[in-house]
């Protein structure tokens, strides 16, 4: 009798959370872009590095994904993820994965399997080894704190053209 | 948040991943990279707690269009060609190599005019056409080499495609053994050249962007001659054993070819081959050949010589390079009248 009360409660709870989701359209809003520096030359003489769309990316170019999200519901959101495929074509930049408040961990396996950079290993022709920045095929941006109303947050990564 | 316990899950989770890698390796690529006009899409991922259910969200989708590159390598071939003052239709050997991501198409363009540089003692003049396509990929200008026709013809690459490219020049008389003249080939992208970076938008291969690259989108390769005039002399005497201990020519006589042969000028003969056939109505005497006294097989295997019988029986003889200071060369052989 206990084990069935327990059951129920989570269910409603589930049909809760699908309803206040549906109602407000989400309660976490995630865009994400793709941008690639610009080195725009003023008349003066200066120049600045700027971010642009990347419309024209060509092979050696690196480009820069962007994933924003906000809390836009009234209620403070709890352990939020972002993960992030590492598109095949493209090269995770060393060191480039960023997102204030976040612990950020990665994967050389599709995203079965997270892990910090010096954690992950490879086997190649047999042999294992340390996995450098170019296996990379996920990365996963963990955010430490409740996101509150309102709130917004972002993570980053570079990737080089293949 | 637990996030201690996370990561210690993950690194005992990382024993996995080692498995699993061959099917994530990231996509072979070739050596221009990613293809032109290849789209690639990313979309990211949020989980989150909402009154204690995780729920899951994708971002919108962002979709980049790789962009053509415009880049092109032009090697030069052949070593420095040993030429005749006056010879003509010498061929200097070139490969195009479309070193963007996209196909693309060439302009060929050749230049001889290098006499003003340090060094240079002469201009090749080119013939009418002077740029061939090494259609029969021998190397060298044969009956089957298609002439370029600029605007016509241009080679048409695929990504890290190549092709081979002969300049066919002919050399001015007068000149003097050490005298070197240069030949260069220029190709250039057809969709447009100039500063890396440079972008020609919607040019490209299927309508995507193109952006010059390193190279500049042309680039030219520079190929020499030298002038190595050479006098050969070969001297071709006999001498006949006959059976009965005289020296008459006649049936079952033996005669002794000696050739001799020694560089009468200044240069090189470079990779010289004596080729002599043996006389009708004689048979060459087996494992008779010699260079300078030493024994030459008649198996075309590993030493300097051989007997060639694929049509008419022919003593081969590679000298290799041969100048003045070389002395005299002795071929000798022996046949046997029928």
């Amino acid at each position: 009798m206990k084990t069935l009360t327990k059951t129920l409660t989570v269910a409603a709870f589930g049909l809760l959370a699908t309803a206040s989701y549906a109602d407000d359209d989400g309660r976490l809003e995630i865009r994400t872009v793709v941008q690639k520096e610009a080195k725009i030359e003023a008349d003066d003489g200066t120049s600045r590095v700027e971010l642009v769309a990347a419309d024209a990316v060509v092979p050696g170019e690196e480009v820069i994904y962007t994933v924003t999200y906000t809390n836009v519901s009234a209620e403070p959101t709890d352990n939020i993820v972002i993960s992030n495929p590492i598109p095949a074509q493209l090269t995770y930049v060393h060191g480039s994965a960023f997102g204030p408040g976040t612990t950020i961990s990665f994967s050389v396996d599709g995203g079965q399997t997270y892990g910090s950079p010096e954690t992950l290993v490879v086997v190649e022709n047999g042999l294992e080894r340390a996995a450098t920045s170019a296996d990379f095929t996920n990365i996963r941006w963990e955010v430490a704190n409740v996101l509150t109303a309102g709130q917004r947050g972002f993570a980053r990564f570079r990737a080089r053209l293949n | 948040m637990p996030i201690t316990c996370f990561l210690r899950r993950f690194r005992a989770a990382s024993a996995l991943a080692v498995l699993a890698l061959p099917l994530f390796g990231p996509a072979s690529a070739n050596a221009a990279g990613t293809l032109a006009g290849t789209d690639i899409s990313n979309t990211a991922v949020v989980t989150f707690d909402v009154a204690g259910t995780t729920l899951t969200r994708d971002s919108n989708t962002v979709t980049l269009t790789v962009a053509e590159t415009l880049d092109v390598a032009v090697v030069v071939q052949s070593t420095q060609q040993s030429v005749d003052s006056g010879a003509v239709g010498q061929e200097l050997l070139f490969t195009v190599t479309n070193t963007g991501n996209g196909s693309e198409s060439f302009l060929l363009n050749f230049d001889n005019d290098f006499v003003a540089d340090p060094g240079v003692d002469f201009n090749p003049v080119g013939q009418t056409p002077a740029i061939y396509f090494d259609t029969d990929g021998s190397g060298d200008f044969s009956a089957g080499d298609v002439a370029y026709n600029a605007g016509v013809n241009d080679p048409v690459l695929a990504a890290d495609a190549s092709v081979g490219i002969l300049i066919v020049n002919d050399i001015p008389a007068g000149l003097v053994n050490g005298n070197i003249g240069r030949s260069a080939l220029l190709a250039t992208a057809n969709t447009g050249s100039g500063a890396g970076g440079t972008a020609f938008a919607g040019q490209g291969t299927g309508g995507v962007d193109a952006v010059v690259g390193a190279s500049g989108g042309t680039q030219t390769a520079t190929g020499e001659y030298i002038v190595s005039e050479v006098t050969l002399n070969a001297n071709k005497s006999a001498s006949i054993a006959d059976p009965f201990g005289g020296s008459q020519p006649v049936p079952g006589a033996t005669i002794t070819y000696t050739i001799a042969i020694d560089v009468a000028s200044a240069g090189t003969a470079v990779g010289a081959v004596v080729r002599d056939a043996i006389p009708a109505n004689t048979t060459y005497v087996a494992n008779s050949l010699s260079l300078n006294g030493a024994a030459l097989s008649d198996a075309a295997d590993g030493d300097a010589g051989e007997l060639d019988t694929a049509t008419v029986p022919t003593v081969v003889v590679r000298l290799g390079d041969v100048t003045q200071a070389s002395g005299t060369q002795t071929i000798q052989f022996d046949v046997v009248i029928l």
